[in-house]
């Protein structure tokens, strides 16, 4: 490949304090084949134009901070390389389904208060009793729940998720995997806690099995294993409930 | 209230999944079996041994445990069907009739299981 080889990337701007609208700016960007898409933002950013905005931290799939819309698919854009769009210009967005903060970043708020609704930490009665020691956990145990702890909350998912662009009330896949993982945690006793929320109209029922979220995650989570889980569990609560109106345990 | 300000009121669709789901188990196993019988290896068998086949079959159909589990079978599908219909037409931007769309989906489902009772009863 000759050194002088460059690729175009088409990235979405908007400055909510001057622009009118959002447009798309082209720049001509080195081509390395060993570089990822957030690579040649950063060049953008730090060689051309200072004033693109994006969110980025570790560069290895680790942090989840640099989820955008490459070629109209989410991505971590540390993972897409250049070389799977070269030599074919690459179109740069910000994650669908969440408002624009500033061209590449999203308002996360919305995100971040379903986080919180399922509780994702683990809830028990006797937390600062360390009298018994360490809580102990087998390795079947930890099985029920480890693939669901994988989430590092990039949002792709929630960007792939048709149900949450059109649907408020509904939780979002990592939202409802985390309340999983931990419903699903043998340390936990909060199950009852979070089966309120998840419980309710379409919090979690309004997951229609697209299952586009389990194929973006790049951790292989399976949002949507999670959720046919969770509404197992859910719809057992429903019924026991049902038959035990007071003081039904879970 | 959740701590983001979500309403936390129960919900009927657990019973409404519950039925969906039961019937996707039922139909994975079930029905492929019924559409390779009859839809296949009775057609295609000679005329002598298809009319057997489907005496035998409306024999077997008789038997009250059969039809129970024939029961079972068919209406749980029925409301799979009935579900999916009804989510589908939510996610066509129908969602804000989300309660409305369960009148002729799951009424049409219960309708259909009526009328399987009725001709099971007749068998």
């Amino acid at each position: 490949m000759p050194d002088n080889e460059t690729i175009t990337l088409e990235l979405f701007r908007y400055h909510p304090e001057t622009d009118s609208e959002p447009r798309f700016q082209s720049y001509d960007v080195p081509y390395d084949e060993d570089w990822v898409v957030l690579d040649a933002i950063n060049w953008i950013k730090d060689y051309v134009d200072g004033s693109v905005t994006h969110r980025w931290s570790c560069r290895m799939g680790v942090c989840g901070s640099c989820g955008m819309m490459v070629n109209g698919e989410p991505k971590l854009t540390c993972a897409a390389f250049l070389k799977n769009y070269y030599p074919f210009p690459i179109k740069v967005e910000p994650l669908v389904n969440f408002p624009v903060e500033r061209d590449l970043v999203v308002d996360m708020e919305g995100f971040m208060d379903k986080l919180q609704d399922v509780k994702p930490y683990i809830i028990r009665d006797d937390v600062n009793d360390t009298s018994g020691g360490e809580y102990r956990q087998s390795p079947a145990e930890l099985a029920q729940y480890k693939q669901y702890s994988m989430c590092i909350n990039c949002m792709l998912c929630y960007s792939a998720c048709p149900v949450v662009g059109h649907e408020d009330e509904f939780l979002g896949p990592a939202a409802l995997a985390l309340g999983h993982r931990y419903n699903k945690d043998s340390r936990d006793q909060g199950q009852s806690e979070r089966l309120e929320v998840m419980l309710s109209s379409e919090a979690m029922w309004g997951c229609t099995f697209v299952g586009e979220c389990s194929v973006v995650c790049p951790k292989h989570v399976d949002p949507a294993g999670a959720i046919q889980q969770a509404k197992a569990m859910g719809a057992q609560e429903y019924f026991k409930r049902f038959v035990m109106p007071k003081g039904a345990g879970v | 209230m959740s701590a983001g300000g979500r309403p936390t009121r129960p919900s009927g669709e657990a019973f409404w999944w519950a039925l969906f789901s039961g019937g996707g188990v039922m139909a994975a196993i079930f029905v492929p079996a019924f559409i390779l019988v009859t839809g296949f290896l009775l057609p295609s068998a000679d005329a002598a041994a298809a009319a057997e086949g489907a005496a035998r079959l409306a024999t077997i159909a008789g038997w009250w445990p059969v039809k129970l589990v024939l029961l079972g079978v068919i209406t749980l599908s029925l409301f799979l069907c009935a579900h999916r219909i009804r989510h589908t037409l939510m996610d066509f931007g129908m969602r804000r009739h989300a309660g409305l769309l369960k009148l002729p989906c799951y009424g049409g489902a219960l309708a259909g299981s009526v009328w399987l009772a009725l001709v099971l009863w007749g068998i």
